[in-house]
């Protein structure tokens, strides 16, 4: 066992991270994205090479750089739009000057995917949709993100991740049933969630257009992204029943459900087979309740009176233990427990250092700051982190010059008409008080800097 | 239904004056959107073998490539994968839980036992030698002890992907301790970071102020598409260079590695969020309130969209209200609970003044006017009914997006599950069948792939 581990551990090192190759390298993203659903599109894609250039507007920017926490920047930035848009060259031009339309068609030429979450129909009528990007360009890969979809009667209508958990009936599902209690999936979930769903579909169309040359368009609505994770409509087709708010408890495991211990912390707990049970039991000193006619069959332990009669003993145990011995009792008998973790534990839990989870990264501008790793390790092309969030407009000058080959007169030239810009001074925008953007050699392209 | 008839409230809410030039090159790809049948499935050349058990994050990861048209080949114990009988209530139909119901989309169930059995173990590895991907739950290092971990598998198969769903990963001190720590949704909602964040503030009473667990399996979900994602990226590298890998996909980083939300504000706060009920940190109004007749989502968080809604909500004005005062207009997210729950309060008294159709119609008349002006500080506050997931499903948007499926089943007739999660142009992914009878392909995929009959082999022993 020990030498599976030490070859596993060799197979994921994360020191060696950055010498493996990357799966996306070459794959060039267009990013018109802006707050979080799309972001995390545009986010996976470059975690794992791609090369994703992130459009916003001169002297404004992403409206997420300003939303943060309880309204606190740090370092002048919002820490959760670092992690949301690492790895992305920062390129600032207003989509509404027909100059800023050519330099979008010339960059459109080349680009693999192109990725957008503007209200439905935006994008067409601003001449940036698929209708016109895939005549410049017909391999491209199009997505379009949005709360409910780019067709239907409700097309129009504007969203947020709250209003797609609205819409999906996710939000009416998380509380305390018979009670008013209920709450949103935290964290802007019905973002995150959606996004990976985006990234996901964007490989299959890679892979599609490997085999058969053929970009597309995709639509993906962040409400039906939410409804493939409910099995309530079936549920309600099947049994004739309306599956509701379940609080603390998961209806569909047995002896499952968030208790509370003696000092005074959570932890949720679960039996996934009748064998695990029998563990839970020997470990309550309960060993003849494994043997109840209540429980002595899994779906019998799950009806609704069987269950709450198991969720009161397992309560009434796990009340009178530690914390530690109910997790170390779970450990050696074989049944699933975890303490609730908090924002705390999760930055500080060594394990999730050792495992590249949770990674301290150095950031040339930014410095030290805990991020998450990949939320799947992969051995031979792992995601990394190259850069955090820059500056708006950061990239301007590496990317029109040297991508689109753009001389000294023409960018001044678009500097001028306010075509291209930066970031005005403004927190979230700019760079940290102590940066000094004139020795920076990215910022400055093309120009010779000072030491 | 004509999906390109112009709306008033389009123009309210979208402020574009229309596609000009672009309209039929658009109508034609929308066209082809709505109608996903026949179109060609992305994964095509991709077999997958499910050996995931008592795991329903294996289970949707399988799911999500064989709607994309991989060929999921579930291999179970002959008395049937335990997850069968994970189900709300107990509740089954024709002897299966639902939710293995609703995930046995576009599958073939095999039985194999891999525990107990050196020569199904044999025709597993004679498996593997053709699949694209194996997915698998059992704790780290059992499937190597058995001959068909990654190591045995990809010398036989280079190409192969190889995706270990656990709670705690494949590798770290932590992952070797818990080995034998089995898996379920309400620890991985738990353990990831999930939990925490859900649930009333602490002055509240017990158990509403208690960490909560989402009412679906979100932490099983989230798990699954990541090893779906992580999967399908190794799949692209793979394509371009033949090479496969092996993808470790941990329960317990689910959350805080989706969001990123635990680790980058764990570094940034010295303390620990805690639960604000219905509050929210960032973006204020964003939440529900009850009006009426139930309950309505409203988001205005942007200034102007937040002065919309109290000119909707009868609340702007000087005299003892909104507009002369800091607090509200604008503090809307402090630190202090009871400045931020006064101003909670002081919205739900007004919303509860109207019907949830009437806080609708009032926000779409607002954001109608505001579109209209010339003056783009109108501000767009946004109202919507809190759906049930039959009310949600009712709704006409759905049906013509086609966001579920009726499918016919032998033993069960027809049943509705969520279809096409995501539209594409060229290859939409789709379910095309549920039934996941045990057994039901044993035949099927021993002919296809060279394996010996079972019954056969057993005349011979």
């Amino acid at each position: 066992m020990n030498d599976y581990f030490r070859c596993s551990a060799a197979l994921f090192d994360p020191a060696a991270i950055n010498e493996k190759p990357e799966a996306l390298e070459g794959i060039r993203v267009l990013d018109f994205t802006h707050v979080i659903f799309g972001p995390t599109v545009t986010r996976i894609l470059g975690d794992y090479g791609a090369e994703v250039i992130k459009l916003e507007v001169p002297f404004y920017g992403d409206m997420w750089r300003l939303s943060t926490y309880w309204g606190r920047y740090w370092k002048h930035s919002n820490p959760t739009f670092q992690f949301i848009t690492r790895n992305k060259y920062f390129v600032s031009v207003d989509l509404k000057r027909p100059e800023s339309k050519e330099l979008i068609y010339r960059m459109a030429e080349d680009a693999d995917v192109v990725a957008e979450n503007f209200a439905p129909g935006t994008a067409e009528a601003w001449g940036v949709g698929y209708s016109h990007l895939s005549k410049i360009n017909p391999r491209v890969i199009y997505l379009s993100c949005s709360t409910y979809g780019q067709y239907g009667p409700m097309r129009y209508f504007p969203g947020w991740d709250l209003l797609a958990q609205a819409a999906s009936g996710v939000l009416h599902l998380n509380g305390h049933p018979g009670t008013g209690k209920f709450y949103k999936l935290p964290d802007y979930l019905g973002d995150f969630v959606p996004g990976n769903i985006g990234a996901l579909a964007v490989l299959m169309a890679l892979y599609h257009r490997h085999k058969t040359g053929k970009g597309q368009y995709i639509d993906l609505s962040q409400t039906e992204s939410l409804m493939r994770a409910l099995p309530h409509f079936t549920y309600r087709g099947l049994t004739g029943e309306s599956l509701d708010r379940t609080g603390h408890a998961d209806p569909a495991m047995m002896a499952a459900g968030i208790f509370k211990t003696r000092d005074d912390k959570f932890l949720a707990l679960a039996c996934a087979t009748h064998g695990q049970f029998v563990g839970l039991c020997s470990a309550m000193g309960r060993p003849e309740l494994a043997a109840d006619p209540r429980f002595d069959s899994y779906l019998t332990a799950l009806k609704k009176e069987n269950a709450d009669a198991l969720r009161a003993l397992v309560s009434e145990w796990v009340r009178a233990s530690e914390c530690a011995a109910v997790l170390e009792a779970a450990r050696t008998a074989g049944f699933a427990a975890a303490e609730v973790a908090d924002d705390q534990m999760i930055c500080h839990d060594p394990w999730r250092r050792e495992r590249g989870s949770v990674i301290l990264f150095n950031d040339d501008m930014y410095g030290e700051i805990t991020l998450p790793g990949s939320s799947a390790m992969l051995s031979r092309t792992p995601a990394r982190t190259k850069w955090l969030a820059r500056p708006l407009g950061y990239h301007n000058r590496l990317v029109l010059k040297k991508f689109l080959d753009l001389s000294e007169e023409e960018m001044a030239a678009l500097e001028e008409k306010k075509v291209i810009g930066t970031f005005d001074d403004k927190p979230g925008l700019k760079p940290p008080v102590y940066y000094n953007l004139d020795s920076d050699p990215i910022y400055n392209y093309g120009r010779k800097v000072a030491p | 239904m004509n999906p390109f008839r112009k709306k008033s409230k389009e123009v309210a809410y979208t402020r574009y004056s229309g596609l000009g030039s672009g309209l039929s090159a658009w109508r034609e790809t929308i066209e082809k959107l709505m109608q996903p049948e026949g179109r060609p499935e992305v994964l095509d050349d991709v077999m997958v073998l499910d050996a995931s058990e008592s795991n329903f994050a294996g289970i949707i990861a399988a799911s999500l490539l064989a709607e994309f048209g991989a060929e999921v080949i579930k291999v179970e114990a002959p008395q049937g994968d335990p997850a069968r009988w994970m189900t709300p209530f107990g509740k089954t139909a024709a002897g299966v839980g639902i939710p293995f119901i609703v995930e046995g989309r576009n599958k073939r169930y095999m039985t194999l036992d891999l525990k107990g059995s050196e020569k199904d173990r044999g025709d597993f590895t004679r498996l593997a030698k053709k699949a694209a991907v194996v997915i698998e739950s059992f704790p780290p290092g059992q499937m190597d002890v058995w001959g068909i971990g990654y190591r045995q598998l990809s010398a036989q198969n280079p190409g192969l992907i190889y995706i270990a769903v656990t709670p705690y990963g494949q590798y770290s001190q932590k992952a070797l301790e818990y080995a034998a720590m089995p898996d379920s949704d309400i620890t991985t909602q738990a353990g990831s970071g999930l939990s925490a964040q859900m649930g009333d503030m602490a002055t509240e009473p017990d158990p509403f102020n208690w960490p909560l667990k989402a009412g679906m399996w979100m932490g099983w979900y989230i798990t699954g598409l990541s090893a779906a994602l992580g999967g399908t990226v190794a799949l692209v590298h793979r394509q371009r260079t033949g090479e496969g890998q092996m993808v470790d996909v941990a329960g317990m980083d689910a959350y805080a590695s989706m969001t990123g939300m635990p680790p980058v504000i764990g570094y940034t706060w010295d303390y620990a969020r805690p639960r604000i009920g219905v509050l929210d940190f960032i973006l204020y109004p964003y939440g529900h309130w009850k009006c009426k007749d139930g309950y309505v989502a409203i988001a205005a968080p942007r200034d102007h969209d937040f002065r919309a809604l109290v000119k909707i909500l009868g609340l702007w004005g000087w005299t003892g209200t909104f507009e002369n005062d800091w607090r509200f207009t604008s503090d809307r997210i402090p630190d202090l609970l009871d400045q931020a729950m006064q101003l909670h309060k002081r919205i739900e008294e007004r919303t509860m003044r109207y019907t949830a159709d009437q806080l609708v119609s009032r926000a779409l008349e607002y954001a109608r006017k505001a579109a209209r002006s010339k003056w783009r500080g109108g501000g767009v506050p946004i109202i919507m009914k809190v759906m049930t997931p039959e009310t949600a499903m009712m709704n006409k948007q759905w049906q013509v997006r086609k966001s579920f499926a009726e499918v016919e089943d032998k033993s069960l007739g027809k049943v509705i599950v969520t279809s096409g999660f995501v539209k594409m142009s060229e290859s939409p992914p789709r379910v095309k069948w549920i039934t996941c009878d045990i057994g039901k392909d044993n035949a099927f995929v021993r002919t296809k792939y060279g394996l010996p009959q079972a019954e056969m082999e057993e005349d011979m022993a």
